[in-house]
């Protein structure tokens, strides 16, 4: 197999340039998506069917359909709506955080709902309020129950951001198949641009499982 | 468990059956050819780029899928045309999985140092498409505006030579509909294309209100030719049946049917 060194070096610095905005666009997409899930995820166990229903029909969209749809209605339909304009880079955060909350809600709501009914029972026995027994007993123990499903998801997104390349915002795999549509070459774009995906995900794994073992108990 | 054993043998038979049907059904085309040897010819193209080639209810058509049609029956071989996207085409053809590639592909000297063209059979220059009243009136204005191209064809090129390589204020897209759209929801003030998709697009769509601009001195002519392997055996048969095809009044036909005029035969044959 034969590798031009030369041309990667080329592209080395649109690669970085790549790789910044990808950390960037899974960076937002999870924080807001994050916040978003535990919002969609408390809402969707309300016990009130109608309050809850709105949640639910969120998750089962978001959920239910390609985001490489949803990137593209975002990107041409959502964002000129509000601003007029298309932007790249505003789509497909949108896009990572609205996907990504559908599915962290429901790694919330698992977490949560895997605590046992008596943990909460000896709470509020104990005096304390409803949010008081969520925020000091439940939580803390359902946190420690999402942290694998949390880190798949956010490995997912990352991997994910790829799609942006399709709406210009250039991100790693833009830069990635700008390069094969020059020199019409595979290997060299595609291989380094795996690799970098490769390194950004196993540094988050690495990160959440320093994560579980601080938080674990035994 | 002997039953079981007996449904499996059933099941693997009928589905070695279905295959075999599915197999005969495809090449059976082959039939009537006289000289076994030569083998069904794989053609690939990006059907996404009307009026040259495009999905009419999954069918791949077009001017240049009749003209291939029409070449390879003068050229007497068989042909399978299947749709790839644009770069796979190119893939397909350097690794040889795939013979012949014809898909609006500019001849260009970049190109030729990896693959094979075969004479000219279309003129072709790069146009500039923007909404009505935009201030761009030439290619020199584009200079501080963004503007929208398929990434890896020509008009990226002509559009890299205006602004620069990679610059910021280029937008690339998987093709040409993607970046029509980008023009059209405000994420681009141009786009800059292959004269007669942009063209026709105008054509089809008057209520988007698009002007095309011409700029003879930014964008040169360009040929499209159909692409090989670089070292094909097949080019000769295809170049003579080409021009066959120019003289009897075949590629006339064609043209005229897709572009509803007629076509200037003598220039193309002038670039031979």
């Amino acid at each position: 197999m034969d590798i031009q060194w030369n041309i990667l070096a080329e592209y080395a610095p649109f690669f970085l340039k790549g790789t910044l905005l990808t950390i960037g666009l899974s960076l937002a997409g999870i924080l807001i998506g994050t916040i978003l899930g535990l919002f969609i995820g408390l809402g969707k166990m309300m016990k009130n069917k109608l309050l809850s229903f709105p949640f639910g029909l969120y998750i089962t969209l978001f959920r239910g359909t390609p985001m490489l749809v949803q990137i593209m209605l975002i990107h041409f339909a959502v964002v000129p709506l509000f601003t007029g304009g298309t932007n790249g880079i505003a789509a497909a955060i949108l896009t990572l955080s609205l996907n990504s909350a559908a599915y962290i809600a429901e790694i919330f709501r698992a977490g949560i709902q895997s605590i046992d009914k008596g943990q909460m029972e000896a709470a509020r026995s104990l005096g304390m309020t409803h949010v008081q027994a969520m925020r000091y007993v439940i939580l803390p123990q359902a946190f420690k129950r999402m942290i694998p499903p949390l880190g798949n998801e956010f490995i997912v997104l990352i991997k994910e951001s790829s799609l942006a390349s399709l709406v210009a915002a250039p991100e790693l795999m833009y830069w990635g198949r700008a390069m094969q549509g020059q020199y019409f070459r595979v290997w060299e774009p595609y291989i380094t641009a795996a690799l970098i995906y490769l390194v950004l995900t196993l540094s988050l794994s690495y990160v959440l499982s320093r994560l579980e073992r601080r938080l674990a108990t035994e | 468990m002997k039953k079981a054993k007996y449904l499996v043998t059933f099941l693997v038979m009928a589905f070695m059956l279905f295959l075999t049907a599915c197999g005969t059904s495809e090449t059976s085309g082959n039939g009537s050819d006289s000289s076994n040897e030569k083998k069904t010819l794989r053609v690939v193209t990006d059907a996404a780029y009307a009026p040259f080639e495009y999905q009419d209810k999954g069918e791949i058509v077009g001017f240049d899928i009749d003209l291939i049609k029409a070449v390879a029956k003068e050229a007497g071989y068989e042909i399978d045309i299947a749709h790839t996207g644009w770069d796979p085409i190119f893939v397909e053809l350097e690794k040889k999985i795939a013979d012949i590639g014809i898909s609006s592909i500019t001849i260009n000297d970049d190109r030729k140092k990896t693959y094979d063209f075969s004479v000219p059979y279309f003129l072709s220059t790069n146009k500039i498409m923007v909404p009505e009243g935009s201030p761009i009136k030439s290619a020199e204005d584009l200079k501080d505006k963004t503007v929208a191209v398929q990434n890896a064809t020509t008009g990226q090129e002509a559009v890299e030579g205006l602004l620069g390589k990679n610059s910021d204020q280029i937008k690339k897209f998987e093709n040409n509909n993607l970046a029509i759209m980008e023009l059209k929801a405000g994420g681009a003030d141009a786009v800059v294309a292959d004269n007669t998709v942009i063209e026709e697009y105008a054509k089809n769509n008057p209520n988007d209100k698009f002007v095309i601009i011409e700029d003879k001195d930014a964008f040169a002519q360009e040929f499209y030719g159909l692409m090989f392997s670089k070292g094909s055996k097949i080019k000769a048969d295809f170049d003579k049946a080409l021009n066959e095809v120019f003289d009897n009044g075949t590629y006339a036909k064609i043209y005229n049917k897709w572009f509803k005029v007629d076509p200037d035969v003598q220039l193309l044959k002038d670039q031979q």
